[in-house]
C-alpha cells in the first residue's frame, strides 16, 4: 500500500463503490449480537433481583383495582405507546385458558382525540383530557416512560391523583420525576440509560404483572363475574 | 503575529460581509426559510462564536454546527471503557485534557482520577513513550481520539514504539473518520443542508478528493475551510457564489495549508497501522458504517482492546438530549428542551455540551443565555397558543 489512491480507497471504500467484506462484517455483527444480548440479560437480571417485591406489590395493587370494579388505563409515548397498547391487550385478551378478560383502556389508541388536543392545547394534555372524560375512582393508570420525565405522563398522573386513581409507572434511567414527584404510587425503575434495554425490561415486567394479577385474582373470579360491567360502586373488596 | 492579524482584518471582513449580503439578496432565501450552511468542524464553530460571525451575516443565512468535535461524539460506553482500563492495577492511562470531563454512564476520567486511578494528561502521544520508558513495571495506555487529523501522529507513535522496542505501551483506539459521517448526514431523511464548510485540518491529511462525492452525488457545494475569521467568511462567500452560479463543486479556500492530494507521509503511517472498523458508534448520530479505525493485526501488541478485557458496552445517550437533531440542523442548540437548564457546561448531558468546541457549549459560553432561553420559551408558548 504505497500510493495515495489505494490508501484513500482503504480508508473510504464506499467512495469507490467497493463491496463490503461480507465475512468481516458478519464477524463484527456476531460480536455486536453477543454484547447486546449479554447486556440485555444482565440488565433484566439486576432489575428483577432488586425489584421482585415491588413487582408483587404492584400486581397486588392492580388486582385490587379489578376487585374494586375499576379498570386499568395505559399510556406512553413513541415505543412506550406500543407498550401501553400491548399492556391493555394482555388484560383484555388473556391467552391462557380459564382466565377472565379484564377491562383495560389504551389511552394511546384514539388518534383523532390525541391530535385534536395536541394541536389545540398541547401535547402535555393529551392524556389529561382523556382522564377527565373516562377516569373514575377505583381505576388504575399505568404509564410507560424510558426517562421518567415525559411531561404528558406526569400531568396525567397528577390528574389521576386528583381523581383518586391508583397510579403505576415503569421508567428507566434514574426514574426522573416519575420517581421523585410522589405522583406514582408504584414506580418501577430500570437502572440503565439504554432506551432499548429499558423497554425490554418493561415488556418482561408487564407480562409478569399480568400473570401475577391473574394468580392473585384466581379465588375471586366468581366475584368478578358478578359485576362484569364497570361500576361506580364505592364498596371495596380486599384481596384475601 | 502579523501573519495571523491579516486573517483577522476588520476591513476585509466588512468587505466580505457586504459581498455575502449582496449575493444572498439575489438568492431565493428569507429569514423564515434560510440558507443552511454546515461547518463540520468544531474549530470552525469556535471561531464563528469567538468572532461573532453569525451575528454579522444576513439573517437569511443559518450556520448549522456539525459533529466535527471528536470529544463530543464519543459514545458514553467508550468513556466507560476508558474508566475500566484506567482503573486496572499497574496502568497509567494517558489522555488529552479535553477528554477528561466527558461523562460516562457512571463517571468521567476526571472523577476516576479523583477516585485514585493513575490518569495523566499529555500534550502529544509521544509523551507516552517517555512515560513508558520511565515506568517499565507499568502499562501506559494512550486514549487515541480524533479524526483523520490526529491519526498520523498516533500511528507514528506506534511505529516509534515498535522501533524502540517499547512493549509496555498501547493505544485505546477511538479514531474516527469524517467522510462517512458527512455522507450519513447527507443520507438523513430530514437533511436540510445547502452547502458545507469542510474540515481544513482533515483535508490537510487526506486531501480534497475524498469530498468530491458531496458535489458529484449529492449536488451540494463544499469548500475546504481554514480556521481564522476571514477564512470562514471567504468560504461562506465561495459557497454562496457557487449557489448563485448554480455550481456544485469542491473548492479549497485553505490552500495555504491543504495540498489537493493531502499529506503522503501521514497517509503512509496511518495506512500502515490502522484499518477500518465495520462500524463505529457516534454520540447523537448512532452507528455509522466504516466511520472508525482499529489497529491492524500486525500491531496487536500495541492494541489495548486486544491486550486487556474491555467491557465494550453500548450505552445510549439520555433520551431528553436532542443532539442528533442539532447535528443534522433540524433544531438549533437553544431549541433543545434541556439546553441551558439540565444540560450545561458544568453538568453536560449531551454530546455537544461536553467539549468547548461543541455547538451547544459554544452557544452556552458565548451566547446570551437569557435571550436564548427566552426565545425557546416563546416558541413553546406559541405552540400552546395555536389553539
Amino acid at each position: 500500500m504505497s500510493d495515495t489512491h489505494s490508501q484513500l480507497k482503504a480508508l473510504y471504500p464506499f467512495l469507490h463503490g467497493d463491496k463490503k467484506d461480507a465475512a468481516r462484517e458478519n464477524t463484527a455483527l456476531l460480536e455486536s449480537v453477543k454484547q447486546k444480548s449479554e447486556h440485555s440479560l444482565s440488565v433484566k437480571q439486576a432489575f428483577f433481583e432488586n425489584n421482585a417485591q415491588a413487582v408483587i406489590d404492584a400486581a397486588q395493587a392492580i388486582a385490587q383495582v379489578y376487585l374494586n370494579q375499576g379498570r386499568m388505563l395505559s399510556m406512553g409515548n413513541g415505543g412506550s405507546s406500543c407498550d401501553a397498547s400491548h399492556f391493555a391487550v394482555e388484560f383484555q385478551h388473556p391467552v391462557t385458558a380459564g382466565r377472565p378478560a379484564l377491562p383495560a383502556i389504551n389511552l394511546v389508541m384514539d388518534t383523532a382525540m390525541m391530535s385534536a388536543v395536541a394541536n389545540d392545547v398541547g401535547i402535555k394534555h393529551i392524556y389529561v383530557r382523556q382522564l377527565e372524560a373516562h377516569g373514575q375512582k377505583n381505576d388504575g393508570l399505568f404509564g410507560f416512560s424510558t426517562s421518567g420525565n415525559s411531561e404528558n405522563l406526569l400531568a396525567a398522573f397528577d390528574k389521576a391523583k386528583q381523581l383518586g386513581i391508583t397510579t403505576f409507572g415503569l421508567a428507566g434511567g434514574n426514574g426522573g420525576e416519575m420517581k421523585t414527584s410522589g405522583l406514582v404510587d408504584h414506580c418501577l425503575v430500570v437502572d440503565t440509560d439504554s432506551i432499548h434495554r429499558v423497554q425490554e425490561v418493561h415488556v418482561a415486567t408487564y407480562h409478569i404483572l399480568w400473570d401475577l394479577v391473574h394468580t392473585l385474582l384466581a379465588d375471586q373470579r366468581g366475584k368478578l363475574a358478578e359485576q362484569p360491567e364497570h361500576s361506580n360502586s364505592q364498596s371495596e373488596r380486599e384481596l384475601s | 503575529m502579523k501573519y495571523v492579524d491579516e486573517f483577522r482584518d476588520p476591513d476585509k471582513a466588512k468587505l466580505l460581509i457586504s459581498e455575502i449580503t449582496a449575493i444572498t439578496e439575489r438568492l431565493d432565501v428569507t429569514e423564515k426559510h434560510p440558507l443552511q450552511l454546515m461547518e463540520f468542524c468544531g474549530g470552525h464553530t469556535h471561531t464563528i462564536f469567538r468572532y461573532g460571525i453569525e451575528q454579522m451575516l444576513p439573517k437569511s443565512i443559518e450556520l448549522v454546527h456539525g459533529p466535527g468535535c471528536p470529544v463530543c461524539v464519543l459514545p458514553m460506553g467508550r468513556v466507560d471503557d476508558c474508566v475500566a482500563l484506567a482503573e486496572r492495577p499497574n496502568v497509567i492511562f494517558t489522555t488529552f485534557g479535553d477528554a477528561m470531563r466527558v461523562p460516562g454512564s457512571k463517571k468521567s476520567l476526571l472523577q476516576a482520577k479523583a477516585d485514585g486511578a493513575d490518569i495523566r494528561m499529555v500534550y502529544s502521544p509521544l509523551d507516552c513513550l517517555e512515560l513508558a520508558q520511565k515506568n517499565p513495571d507499568k502499562e501506559v495506555i494512550f486514549f487515541a481520539l480524533g479524526f483523520e487529523t490526529t491519526m498520523p501522529s498516533t500511528a507514528l507513535t506506534v511505529l516509534q514504539a515498535e522501533q524502540q522496542g517499547i512493549n509496555n505501551f498501547s493505544l485505546f483506539c477511538n479514531h474516527i473518520t469524517t467522510v462517512p459521517t458527512i455522507k450519513a448526514i447527507l443520507d438523513s431523511p430530514d437533511m436540510q443542508i445547502d452547502g458545507f464548510l469542510a474540515p481544513g485540518h482533515v483535508c490537510m491529511v487526506v486531501g480534497e478528493r475524498p469530498f468530491d462525492f458531496v458535489a458529484d452525488n449529492y449536488n451540494k457545494p463544499l469548500v475546504v475551510t481554514g480556521f481564522e475569521p476571514l477564512d470562514i467568511l471567504q468560504s461562506i462567500w465561495m459557497l454562496l457564489k457557487q449557489l448563485d452560479e448554480k455550481r456544485n463543486e469542491v473548492e479549497n479556500q485553505y490552500a495555504r495549508i491543504v495540498p489537493a492530494e493531502g499529506n503522503a507521509p501521514g497517509m503512509d503511517a496511518l495506512s500502515k497501522v490502522f484499518e477500518l472498523r465495520e462500524f463505529f458508534e457516534w454520540r447523537g448520530l448512532g452507528s455509522i458504517d466504516h466511520s472508525g479505525v482499529q489497529m491492524r493485526k500486525e500491531y496487536a501488541s500495541f492494541d489495548a482492546e486486544q491486550k486487556f478485557s474491555v467491557p465494550n458496552l453500548q450505552i445510549a445517550d439520555p433520551k431528553s438530549c436532542q443532539c442528533g437533531e442539532v447535528l443534522k440542523g433540524v433544531i438549533r442548540p437553544w431549541e433543545c428542551k434541556v439546553f441551558g437548564t439540565q444540560c450545561n457546561t458544568e453538568t453536560p448531558m449531551g454530546a455537544l455540551m461536553v467539549s468547548t468546541e461543541g455547538a451547544c457549549a459554544a452557544y452556552y459560553n458565548f451566547g446570551d443565555l437569557d435571550e436564548l432561553l427566552g426565545k425557546r420559551d416563546k416558541q413553546t408558548q406559541q405552540k400552546t397558543a395555536n389553539a
